[in-house]
């Protein structure tokens, strides 16, 4: 027998799959004192090509000598050969990231998990709800849907923020608010004086909306204590327990089902997630 | 399968041919237990241990493992291959064999660790028949009996070896290594006369039915606090399980800064931190809910994906845990309903 090398052995076209692949930051804006939206370029023509990722899905950050960290992707699927991170300043892989420059290299894996379930959800009416950073994976969504907004009836966005600050993607979603084909809500926990919107929490905006429940999906990203509060109301308008989609944080390590550190009732939220329907999230022990 | 026998006299041979081409490992003594070593000399191996302290999992994903090297300034992998040497994992027993068709399952499915793969592919497995011990309870997991994921199986009558000989590089090495002879009827006799004894010897009949539905119909049940009090949340269990395959991911710096390793090592649930989050949140806080976990995972979670449990019964956790908790109180505890 041989010595074998990974190399040889290496699987699914994919080789191996923990290896990230070098990106570069062709764009970076700040969006709040926290959070910054990165737009990142694959080096490699080939893996570049190979990177077709759905909304709801998510990629590995790599930077080197500091580790990885699992970000959702937040452009649309329908944006070729860039990808769009929003990040949060929050620890080691993320504030590092936060210190590179427009053109700096970054690492990359993925498209990683399952995301929202595009093509069962046209035809429909779109009920999105986000709390905080919650929009980064729904955003991508948004603006998939976006680019194909004839495939859908009355999209409906609830976007909640603590204060006018840490609104996200202001800029877009103020031009937004004229618009007829997107009624998108936006609220905050605390106003001050650049707001002149609703003040309160997401669930609020509730009462303002009309849901026809048999032809309305939902989606929902946001802190943990959200989802409780948001599937409440979903409920109280009659949706049905399997076209209400929701996307989990856990703690990840290798995204791809090994290192079990995403465990959540008896699935993995790497791979069997992010993205669960209401419906599997019941059956989830401890996800909700 | 096909079948030889070997006079045990003659066992040697075996182990000091595949010496010439392949690192052997086997179980050898070690203050008074036995663990798997890398073995020099045939007279070495102790073919009657009970069990090893750590698992063979040891040697297909070691403790700690560099994945890649890296060179910061421009985020390039500079290596990523690794060198699995010809191997061979000797007097193996079922429980373990079950153990790794069960990590095969995680680690050659979906996307292939490569890591893993590479030392599975070149690792070959001779199997051993065993006696059964007090804290052994394979017996109501099935995985008493292994019938693929080796090479070779000996089974132990007496003064020789029935060998069961499962795939072509097992029935070759044996073929030039040792001399055998073929089966008779009276081989198969007296092989069938051992494993109807060995059937008996089992004294862990824990009652396994409807566990599943018990994990989540129980899942508030005082029994996890009852247990989860006497955690001591060390993962002692999770480091000797032969199942258990849980890792972290670090990077390592070299002393220039510049260049390093990507790295992982062995984790466990039962660690406070697996499951901590940002901004201070933690989906497992207490040690009842992470032994829980344990458990759920095992007899359910892996269960739903692969359709067996991730458990073989090998009663390494229990001879480990500290506090004496073991798979066979937690399973009777939750079968009874109340507390211990
Ligand atoms: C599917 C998915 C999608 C995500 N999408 C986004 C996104 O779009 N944007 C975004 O900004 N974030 C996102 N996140 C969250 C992000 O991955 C985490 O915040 C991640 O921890 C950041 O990595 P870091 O290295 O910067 O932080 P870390 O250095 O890992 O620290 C983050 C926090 O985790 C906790 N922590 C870390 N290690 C330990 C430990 N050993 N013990 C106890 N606590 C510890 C601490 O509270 C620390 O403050 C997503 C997460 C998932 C799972
Ligand atoms: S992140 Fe490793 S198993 Fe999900």
């Amino acid at each position: 027998m041989n010595d074998i090398r990974v190399d040889e052995c290496a699987c699914d076209g994919v080789g191996n799959a923990y290896r990230p692949w070098p990106a570069r930051i062709t764009s970076i804006q700040d969006l709040t004192e926290k959070e910054k939206l990165f737009e990142l370029r694959l080096i490699d023509p080939e893996v570049r090509e190979a990177f077709k990722f759905h909304a709801g899905q998510f990629a590995e950050i790599s930077i080197f000598g500091v580790g990885e960290a699992p970000i959702s992707i937040s452009s649309a699927p329908s944006k070729q050969g860039f990808i769009e991170l929003c990040v949060r300043n929050t620890g080691d892989v993320t504030g590092a990231l936060h210190k590179k420059q427009c053109g700096d290299i970054v690492g990359l894996r993925g498209p990683l998990g399952r995301g929202f379930p595009f093509e069962q959800m046209k035809g429909n009416d779109i009920l999105l709800v986000a709390g905080g950073l919650g929009i980064a994976p729904l955003k991508s969504l948004i603006n998939h849907i976006h680019d194909e907004r004839h495939e859908f009836g009355k999209v409906t966005i609830m976007y909640g923020a603590k204060n006018p600050g840490e609104v996200l993607f202001r800029h877009q979603f103020d031009m937004w608010k004229h618009r007829e084909d997107f009624d998108l809500m936006l609220t905050v926990d605390e106003s001050d004086d650049t707001w002149d919107g609703p003040v309160g929490v997401v669930t609020k905006l509730f009462d303002q909306v009309d849901v026809d429940p048999d032809c309305t999906y939902g989606a929902i990203c946001g802190p943990p204590v959200m989802y409780k509060y948001v599937i409440e109301e979903m409920r109280k308008k009659n949706m049905d327990v399997d076209k209400i989609y929701m996307s989990f944080e856990r703690r990840m390590k290798c995204g791809i089902g090994k290192c079990g550190h995403c465990g959540v009732g008896h699935q993995y939220a790497c791979i069997d997630g992010p993205v669960f329907s209401y419906w599997e999230a019941m059956n989830l022990q401890e996800a909700i | 399968m096909f079948f030889r026998v070997v006079d045990k006299e003659r066992l040697p041979d075996l182990i000091a041919g595949l010496s010439s081409d392949h690192e052997v490992i086997g179980p050898i003594e070690k203050d008074g237990r036995f663990v798997f070593a890398p073995i020099s000399d045939p007279s070495q191996i102790r073919l009657d241990y009970d069990t090893t302290l750590l698992p063979p999992k040891k040697w297909l994903m070691p403790p700690e493992e560099t994945m890649m090297h890296f060179n910061c300034a421009d985020e390039e992998v500079t290596d990523d291959t690794v060198v699995a040497s010809p191997r061979v994992l000797f007097g193996l027993h079922p429980c373990d064999i079950n153990s790794l068709l069960l990590l095969d399952n995680v680690f050659l499915q979906g996307h292939v660790d490569p890591y893993y793969k590479a030392r599975r592919d070149n690792t070959l497995i001779v199997g051993m028949s065993c006696t059964p011990s007090p804290t052994c309870f394979c017996n109501v997991w099935d995985t008493d009996e292994v019938h693929w994921g080796f090479d070779i199986f000996l089974t132990d009558l007496g003064d020789r070896y029935y060998a069961s000989l499962r795939t072509v590089k097992g029935a070759e090495v044996l073929d030039r290594h040792v001399d055998s002879r073929a089966v008779t009827e009276k081989d198969t006799a007296d092989f069938q006369q051992v494993v109807h004894e060995f059937k008996q010897g089992f004294s862990n009949n824990v009652d396994t039915a409807q566990l599943p539905v018990l994990l989540d119909a129980k899942f508030d049940s005082p029994v996890w606090d009852d247990f989860g009090s006497e955690c001591l949340s060390c993962g002692a269990c999770s480091m000797v399980c032969p199942t258990c395959y849980c890792f972290d991911v670090k990077d390592r710096l070299e002393v220039d800064q510049k260049s390093g390793a990507r790295v992982r090592t062995w984790d466990s649930c039962q660690f406070k931190e697996f499951a901590a989050v940002a901004h201070g949140q933690n989906f497992r806080e207490d040690r009842s809910s992470r032994l829980k976990y344990r458990y759920y995972h095992k007899y359910w979670g892996y269960l739903s994906k692969f359709e067996r449990v991730l458990c073989v019964g090998c009663g390494r956790c229990t001879l480990a845990c500290p506090s004496g908790i073991s798979p066979v109180k937690v399973i009777e505890a939750l079968q009874a309903g109340g507390s211990r």
